[in-house]
């Protein structure tokens, strides 16, 4: 089976066999054909598909008559940030996030440093459908610059953004895990930014992937003995573009990455209250923790481009998913690894709180995740098959199938990064959760046969 | 009618119009069928100096890099100098983005091979099938190579050049030289190659920014200014390069352009009277060359139009020099290529050991008058007319091994569809220019007149 999965904005897939040169200048090329003339940045996290992936990007952008800036490995958030600070047209981060070594992607990005929109999404696809691209002649020399470390002009911003000064004063001890991806090394200059002493691990953006490139407690063995070992105040987890986080206490919990946004939350909205922007498939820790501040929650389709547009039109303050990518209103339109970092030293550093003490202020629940692998021209129809599960009970269509039940909520969704049904179920007992995903996945496997 | 781009895949490579039948997704596929015909393992990757030339290199590395080829970057080099390096530094094969001498909207790839010689016919066939097929064998994730990049690789051509020329005999005459880079890649390495020899120079068109002076096919209609120069210059000789290097031309210290032919019977000249041997020589190549070889008795193999096929027969008959008539010299002792720098090479010792200045050497070959000509044509109409010419001439003395050539006692005409444009090429030779131009204008009429009645 060969797997390529378009959503919103971008697209997805294994390398050699659906990523292949072809196809990415065919994507490239759509993107250039669509964008006014202007400057594109192009950066990439580190996997070993990625110099492949950005010289068959550049080349197609060249041919559409753009000026490229080739920003080498960068995190996403950063190169998100660049677009608007250089007035760029846009830009393409090439970054499979979360997903193991062998997929990549290309993330299309606008001119106000977002993903992609649902109209200028379905824009892109409609040129790519049709194949016709405006390639120019090249009468002149295009102009291609290569501009490596662009990463200080980004941390100053940001370090102005935080509350850099009491972070400092805290004089934290971080144990970080950029997992060797893009954002390996340039912890190094964060949090030497922050004042914090720093035990990285994985900090080099080889591209080997020691573990899966996704924050989760799965992944975070070595952070939390690390923690422990050194007694530090707390450990991070970072995906391969630095979009997402989870966190470790101090004691050594690994925490779901549920609770990144809760924790930060519960912060930042005593700063910036407002609208929380949320998936259907996140935890209701937020909804208890914007119930104290007075804010509505607002549920969208999963994804950073949903989430991020919604928080634009609807006035929120923050948006952010259970996966432990968060938005910020006062920042930047952009999952940010490095503002949400910020964000949890500078909560602990205001409120004088440890890690474990933000987290015992947050209602307790249990969360249970799992995926089953489905042929992509059977996702959606199985999807709504387990309607029948429900009779009678409240269910949302926007995003799959979300199902309130009474103590509990369950979320099926074909996932729009791979051809998997994904199942999550929550309530306050854990067994309670458990039971709920495993009722959709006995159901599921039968269908599947 | 509309306009058509054509986009020509032949045996010298792929090249087409850019942006309009060249594309980076064509590109990729190219270098995708290559990387796969070739199988992991170093393939250089240059360039000329047009504009579109790191665009469609960007595209040509992502296919190689995708094949798990190990690309190693060279830059704006001459082709000779690629072909050099291929051979070397052992790479499985390499990548040149050129268009040689087409216009400068045009743009294309070469494909080199192993032992850095240009794919022969069968190696072509093999890859063109795999490019046809579309089956690449993409590798995994974990197996992708970073490319190298390799600055000053040009230095080894250098010295293998000057290691076989009597340099201090050219030293000692302190040639001043008047060099037409064509604003290519000779640029990059000519100058150092002159300074070696002691030669004073004047150097033009030697900017790479991808703007052309002049058109780069060096014909004498193009070296206008290269003329002017030499005389202005006081110059022994003018040299102009083609765009990327593998062709010289000469200009006399009168300031007149020579003609290309010139350049492969002045270097055969030189070499023959060292060490005779046998001489291989395309079906375009000026009758010069046989009344040298009959002077030294060694034998003339004639060839179809293109490096390879000329390379091929020198191998096999172990001959001592070889070439092409478009000012292409194939000089093994270097290595087995068209290379204008080892052309420059052999001129300037030619001159530093005779006493005569370079006006009366080329005298002594002036008795032959070789006349170029082209027509625009698609490429299967151009095919369809030669064969019914060939029909018309079929009793006279024709070789039917490229086109359609027809020999007389003393002349000769070959008529031929480009492989690398839409055209049909004319060339006719004979003891005088009324003649020769009389011979082109009767075969392209007659070709009009065929192609008239197939349209």
């Amino acid at each position: 089976m060969k797997l390529l999965k378009l959503n919103i904005s971008g697209v997805r897939g294994l390398v050699g066999q659906t990523i292949t040169p072809e196809l990415v200048i065919d994507f490239a090329a759509a993107f250039g054909t669509m964008l006014p003339k202007g400057t594109i940045l192009v950066g990439r996290d580190s996997r070993k598909s990625g110099l492949m992936v950005q010289e068959a990007a550049i080349s197609a952008l060249l041919s559409t008559g753009h000026e490229v800036t080739n920003l080498g490995i960068c995190p996403t958030p950063i190169i998100q940030f660049l677009v608007k600070q250089r007035r760029a047209a846009g830009a393409i981060s090439i970054t499979a996030g979360h997903n193991p070594a062998e997929w990549n992607a290309l993330n299309f990005i606008n001119d106000q440093g977002t993903y992609l929109n649902e109209f200028q999404g379905s824009e892109l696809l409609d040129i790519y459908h049709l194949g016709r691209f405006a390639h120019q002649k090249l009468k002149k020399s295009p102009t291609l610059i290569t501009e490596l470390n662009s990463e200080e002009v980004y941390f100053s911003w940001l370090t102005q953004r935080l509350r850099t000064d009491e972070i400092v004063r805290a004089r934290f001890k971080v144990v970080a895990d950029p997992c060797n991806g893009a954002g390996a090394g340039l912890v190094n200059k964060f949090f030497g930014f922050l004042g914090c002493e720093l035990i990285a691990v994985n900090n080099e953006p080889s591209g080997y992937f020691p573990h899966d490139p996704e924050p989760r407690p799965r992944n975070a063995g070595e952070v939390a003995s690390l923690v422990r070992a050194t007694g530090a105040s707390l450990g991070f987890l970072l995906n391969s573009d630095v979009s997402r986080v989870s966190l470790v206490t101090e004691t050594g919990e690994t925490l779901s990455e549920e609770y990144t946004l809760p924790i930060v939350a519960g912060y930042y909205l005593e700063k910036q209250p407002g609208p929380v922007v949320t998936s259907l498939s996140t935890s209701r820790m937020i909804d208890e923790v914007a119930a104290k501040h007075r804010v509505p929650v607002l549920r969208t389709r999963v994804g950073q481009s949903a989430l991020v547009q919604t928080m634009l039109q609807e006035d929120g303050t923050l948006a952010g998913e259970g996966s432990g990518g968060l938005a910020f209103r006062s920042f930047q339109p952009a999952f940010d690894g490095f503002a949400v970092m910020g964000l949890v030293l500078e909560a602990m550093a205001v409120k004088q709180k440890k890690l474990s003490e933000l987290i015992r202020t947050l209602p307790r629940y249990h969360i249970v995740k799992d995926k089953i692998v489905c042929p992509p021209h059977r996702l959606h129809s199985l999807v709504a098959e387990t309607r029948k599960l429900y009779p009678g009970a409240e269910v949302n269509y926007l995003d799959g199938l979300h199902v309130t039940l009474k103590d509990a909520w369950v979320h099926i969704r074909a996932s729009s990064t791979e051809p998997l049904i994904r199942i999550i179920a929550e309530s306050p007992s854990a067994s309670r959760a458990q039971l709920e995903v495993d009722k959709v996945v006995a159901f599921l496997n039968r269908l599947l046969g | 009618m509309k306009k058509r781009f054509p986009l020509k895949v032949s045996i010298s490579g792929v090249r087409g119009v850019v942006g309009e039948s060249l594309t980076p997704q064509i590109a990729a596929r190219f270098a995708s069928a290559f990387g796969t015909y070739l199988g992991p393992g170093q393939v250089l990757v240059g360039q000329d100096t047009r504009p579109s030339g790191t665009m469609l290199k960007k595209a040509v590395l992502s296919g190689l890099l995708a094949t798990g080829c190990q690309p190693v970057e060279v830059g704006v080099l001459p082709i000779p100098t690629i072909l050099f390096l291929t051979r070397e530094r052992q790479a499985r094969g390499a990548v040149v983005v050129t268009a040689s001498h087409n216009p400068p909207e045009w743009n294309g790839l070469k494909f080199i091979g192993p032992e850095g010689l240009y794919l022969r016919r069968s190696q072509v066939e093999e890859f063109l099938d795999i490019f046809h097929q579309g089956q690449f064998t993409f590798v995994a994730a974990e197996r992708i190579k970073s490319p190298l990049q390799e600055k000053n690789a040009g230095q080894l051509h250098l010295e293998k050049i000057l290691s076989r020329l009597k340099v201090r005999a050219i030293r000692r005459r302190g040639f001043r030289v008047v060099a037409d880079c064509a604003n290519g890649a000779g640029a990059t390495l000519l100058p150092q190659l002159l300074r070696e020899l002691g030669c004073e120079t004047l150097l033009i068109n030697t900017d790479l920014s991808g703007q052309f002076a002049h058109q780069s096919e060096p014909v004498p209609e193009n070296l206008g200014e290269l003329c002017r120069r030499v005389k202005e210059f006081r110059a022994d000789l003018g040299l102009a390069q083609d765009a990327d290097a593998d062709r010289l031309a000469l200009v006399d210290e009168r300031g007149r352009a020579l003609g290309e032919d010139l350049t492969l019977a002045l270097s055969v000249s030189h070499v023959l009277s060292k060490k005779p041997g046998p001489v291989v020589v395309n079906l375009s190549a000026s009758m010069a060359i046989d009344d040298l070889a009959s002077r030294y008795r060694v034998p003339v193999i004639r060839t179809r139009i293109g490096e390879i096929n000329v390379v091929e027969a020198m191998q096999e008959q172990g001959a001592a020099i070889g070439g092409e008539g478009n000012g292409g010299v194939i000089w093994p002792e270097v290595h087995p290529c068209r290379d204008s720098l080892t052309a420059t090479g052999l001129v300037l010792e030619m001159l530093a050991e005779g006493q005569k200045p370079l006006s009366a050497v080329a005298a002594e070959f002036k008795k032959y008058h070789l006349l170029k000509a082209k027509m625009d044509c698609p490429a299967e109409l151009a095919f369809r007319a030669v064969v019914e010419l060939r029909r018309r001439y079929q009793s006279e003395n024709i070789s039917t091994l490229d086109g359609l050539k027809i020999s007389w006692p003393d002349s000769w005409v070959h008529i031929r569809p480009s492989n690398t444009e839409p055209i049909i090429r004319f060339l006719a030779e004979s003891r005088s220019p009324v003649r020769s131009r009389k011979l082109i204008d009767k075969f392209k009429k007659e070709i009009k007149s065929i192609i008239k009645k197939l349209a």
